[in-house]
């Protein structure tokens, strides 16, 4: 009999416990297939074909126009009163707002972070240096000791505000409960299985730290984000229902459906852009938390750190920072196919203000990015040569940036109204269509883009034998891109609305081309460069910091914006056209309150995850942590 | 400023081209008095000018005035662009920092004036700021007018139901009598007056004689907004050329608000700020839809679809 080694052992072990991870994943899937939501009890074959003919009744999808099997109740009609509508002295729906935003918040930092730790971690597995090897792997181990606190805190809200959906909103809840049933069992099943890898990841870093189990550990933390993904999407199926109802009919009478009541039109869209958002906003927070550090540093080994850290936060938020526009324009797109009164009071109507508010915190993310990677050249011997060229892309960015916040809607006084001879502006009006904003943003991100490439070469000189080819390439490359921005941003006002649409195809084409070719490239011709000398980190201006740190607070402001934004435009209705709001809360708030109310969410989480930064310090071990050296600077591996 | 004229269809362009140009000269001339004539002007000074000359850009050489919300924006934003250029290397910023510094220090005499003084007219500007803010004003106060108010689900019109989202102007029909959103592109060249014009063209036809008898009083022979009666009205009427009109919106919605018109404004739509008559009174469904879809074909634009 063959004698098993210990490493041996260990991999079977690695591999049960991976298969019994994988199998708690499929688990909820498998538990909510048999049955929809119908709650019914199991009727007899035989006489179900006589009931079928006699009782049930059928009708039609809302959305899907598919014909169904009603099995659940209409929506019910409240009225405004103690039985549909309890509450205390106070507006329900702003403690219900307070509830969710923080829960949203903690929500998208619990997620987003272990996708950092994932990535991290993996750089960490792949560098060949030791020492930055190990520098990634403490800095995965950090984020996820962060998380963990914050995944308590997330847990703990979330059972807050089930809690006071259910005693200020009970028919409300009843209702949407009684659709989403399979779907709710799942997600709590899912939280379990989250919390449970979560608890393995973070406690058995040290036991799986070498060899193939260090994969396994990995392995579990892919794992751990399938399950949180999955977790999102399950919760997004409930806010895109209210906001596009499908699997039910006029009546709001679930039809057996399930899938049609999770994939709404508007699922798939909302999705993808809180994926996106969310590690966005994560990596916004790590820079703060980074920045912060950094600024209260007081050895110029520990600024190195967080200098360090700071960018790699701000690489990865940034990274996921450029397709966003994207996901926002196609969410916003698939709103107005959906129904055109809801994009209308969105973007030209009702909402529109709380639109330029967000362009402006958009704008402020991207110059703030520019900003800080001009800033990070300074830390570089030799990147001096790129200087001179930053006046000018100080202009692009601003020049794109007063298109972008040129507003539709111009506030003016009746005065100022009849000295431009009616609502629109001949010159500005051009500005403030969606033509003119594509192109503005999309050179707005192919310059960030440009920035980082700068930021890239930095410290380097191409000493491959094609350098001159490939700089003509890039340079080719870049013109045409923003020649072919520019250049459709124009036709687009002479063409009709449908086209232009689609025309924002090649635009964002333009901008991911020069986003993944461009630096792809250039990491080419970096290869074997001739250093002018090492990244000093730690030597960078404060400035920088502040940079992060607003870059952070813009993330949190412009989530709170957006959710409530997203919320608000169902206007009256609970559930949009089948599910009426009767309570005495049932209208759209001042621009003035929304924005202080996102203020205080805002301010209230920061306060919070202070706290939670401050309790993850406490259990920080007094490790010393030398200060990166020579030419083995720890910097990702894709940006050198 | 009045000698270069703001070409009419090119002044966007124009306008952000102009700013190109300027930024161009003003960095060419600080390196010409650098580089070539040796002197050095501060970047503190530099800033100062720059905003100064974006402030008197953006007030008087676009015509017509641009409300000082948007000059307020735009001055934000120059503000914060010349922040990021003076700050964007440690020796421009210091360069930036220099004078403030050394008035805050008052080393020197001079400097020492200029910290007197500037203490001194501080709480000046400070009070006047607020006497300012504090005054009553007797102008008229800002409107949030929300010129595209959402509009309903469905609306009624000679007692027929029209669902917004899915309803269709029954005369943009190819020549086949099926609708068709690629006619107005086919015709959009066409001769309405031609006996033998497709039956599209003929429906534009009868859209404008009924636009020419009833609405260019106010919208205008250009439909550009400024009929004869236009300048009775504050805000002049709707200016179709403009693409933020009926450019932007599904023809549906222009049925709807010519059907019904100021009067019958939704909430959303306050001050209301509208007297066009519901046209409903006036004019037969047919003839509603005909007029607009002169509109869209005597200005070029489109009605928004989705597919």
């Amino acid at each position: 009999m063959a004698i098993i080694t210990k490493q041996a052992r260990k991999k079977i072990w690695a591999f049960l416990a991976l298969g019994m991870f994988s199998g708690l994943l499929l688990l909820p899937l498998f538990l909510s297939l048999p049955t929809g939501a119908s709650g019914a009890d199991p009727v007899p074959a035989a006489s179900a074909k006589a009931a079928d003919a006699k009782s049930v009744e059928k009708s039609r999808d809302v959305w899907y126009k598919t014909e169904g099997p009603v099995v659940g109740a209409p929506a019910p009609k409240t009225t405004d009163g103690p039985k549909d509508y309890p509450r205390y002295n106070f507006e329900s729906r702003v403690l219900l707002w307070v509830g969710l935003q923080q829960h949203l918040y903690y929500g998208s930092f619990v997620l987003a972070v272990p996708i950092f730790c994932m990535v991290v971690e993996y750089l960490g597995i792949i560098s060949k240096d030791k020492a930055l090897s190990r520098k990634y792997d403490q800095l995965a181990y950090d984020f996820v000791k962060i998380s963990l606190t914050a995944y308590s805190l997330t847990a703990l809200l979330g059972g807050i505000v089930i809690f006071t959906f259910l005693t200020l909103y009970p028919t409300f809840f009843t209702y949407l409960s009684g659709i989403f049933r399979p779907v709710m069992a799942t997600y709590a099943l899912l939280f379990i299985a989250e919390s449970g890898t979560l608890y393995i990841y973070y406690y058995g870093w040290d036991k799986m730290r070498e060899g193939f189990l260090k994969w396994v550990h990995v392995s579990m933390s892919v794992m751990l984000n399938v399950i949180g993904t999955v977790l999102m999407m399950l919760a997004n199926s409930w806010i895109a229902f209210m906001q596009s109802p499908a699997g039910v009919d006029a009546d709001g009478r679930y039809l057996g459906n399930i899938w049609h009541v999770i994939h709404t039109t508007l699922w798939n869209p909302i999705n993808v852009h809180r994926l996106l958002g969310n590690m966005a906003f994560g990596g916004g927070v790590v820079a703060a938390y980074a920045a912060y550090r950094f600024l209260t540093s007081k050895t110029d080994e520990e600024r190195a750190h967080y200098d360090w850290m700071g960018y790699v936060a701000m690489f990865i938020g940034v990274c996921f920072l450029i397709p966003l526009p994207f996901a926002g324009y196609w969410l916003m797109r698939e709103v107005y196919a959906y129904r055109q009164q809801m994009g209308i009071t969105l973007m030209g109507g009702l909402l529109a203000w709380l639109f330029i508010i967000q362009a402006v915190m958009i704008g402020a993310l991207f110059l703030t990015t520019n900003y800080y990677l001009w800033q990070g050249m300074e830390r570089m011997r030799g990147a001096e040569r790129y200087q001179k060229y930053i006046k000018y892309m100080v202009f692009v960015l601003i020049a794109c940036f007063i298109v972008w916040l040129t507003p539709h809607t111009i506030v003016m006084t009746p005065a100022e109204l009849k000295a431009m001879g009616g609502q629109q502006h001949p010159v500005l009006g051009n500005y403030g269509v969606m033509s003119a904003k594509n192109g503005a943003i999309n050179t707005i991100i192919t310059t960030t883009v440009l920035s980082f490439i700068m930021y890239q070469r930095g410290n380097k000189i191409p000493t491959v034998k094609w350098a001159p080819l490939g700089n003509s390439f890039l340079f080719g490359f870049f013109t045409m891109a923003y020649i072919n921005i520019i250049w459709l941003a124009i036709y687009g006002y002479y063409i009709p609305a449908n086209v232009r649409v689609g025309l924002s195809v090649p635009q964002v084409a333009s901008t991911l081309s020069c986003l993944f070719i461009g630096v792809t490239l250039n990491a080419l011709m970096l290869k074997g460069a001739k250093d002018t000398g090492p990244i000093a980190w730690g030597q960078i201006s404060v400035r920088s910091q502040y940079a992060l740190i607003m870059l952070a607070t813009s993330f949190t402001w412009m989530m709170g914006l957006m959710g409530y934004i997203r919320s608000s435009v169902r206007l009256f209705w609970h559930v949009n056209e089948i599910m009426r709001d009767n309570s005495p809360w049932a209208f759209t708030h001042t621009i003035g309150f929304g924005a202080n109310m996102i203020s205080f969410n805002v301010l209230f989480f920061w306060m919070t995850i202070l706290f939670v930064f401050w309790l993850g310090s406490l259990g920080a071990k007094k490790a010393p942590v030398t200060a990166p050296s020579g030419q083995k600077v720890p910097i990702p591996a894709s940006s050198h | 400023m009045t000698g270069l004229k703001l070409v009419e269809g090119y002044m966007p362009i124009q306008m952000l081209g102009e700013m190109g140009l300027q930024a161009l000269l003003f960095i060419f001339i600080f390196y010409l008095l650098d580089k070539k004539m040796g002197i050095k002007v501060n970047k503190l000074l530099q800033a100062t000018l720059l905003f100064v000359y974006s402030i008197l850009y953006f007030r008087y050489r676009i015509y017509p005035p641009i409300p000082f919300s948007v000059r307020a924006i735009y001055a934000t934003m120059t503000l914060i662009g010349i922040f990021m250029w003076v700050s964007s290397t440690e020796e421009a910023w210091q360069d930036f920092r220099r004078p403030i510094i050394a008035v805050a220090d008052a080393t020197t005499g001079a400097a020492k004036m200029i910290r007197t003084v500037v203490i001194i007219l501080l709480p000046f500007l400070v009070g006047f700021m607020g006497y300012n803010s504090m005054k009553p004003n007797v102008d008229e106060p800002i409107e949030l007018r929300t010129v595209h108010p959402a509009p309903p689900a469905s609306t009624k019109v000679h007692g027929k139901t029209f669902v917004l989202q899915t309803a269709q102007s029954p005369f943009r029909v190819d020549n086949d009598g099926k609708y068709s959103d690629k006619v107005q592109n086919t015709y959009i060249d066409g001769n309405p007056w031609d006996e033998k014009a497709p039956p599209y063209l003929q429906y534009v036809r009868e859209g404008g004689q009924i636009f020419f008898q009833n609405c260019h009083w106010c919208h205008g022979d250009n439909l550009n907004g400024r009929g004869m009666f236009a300048f009775a009205f504050n805000p002049i009427p709707a200016n179709f050329t403009d693409p933020g009109t009926i450019a932007q919106l599904q023809e549906t919605f222009v049925f709807w608000r010519v059907a019904k018109g100021g009067l019958n404004l939704p909430r959303e739509g306050f001050p209301w700020a509208s007297v066009m008559p519901p046209w409903e009174q006036h004019l037969t469904t047919d003839e509603i839809w005909k007029v607009i879809l002169f509109e869209y074909w005597h200005t070029g634009y489109y009605p928004r679809t989705w597919d």
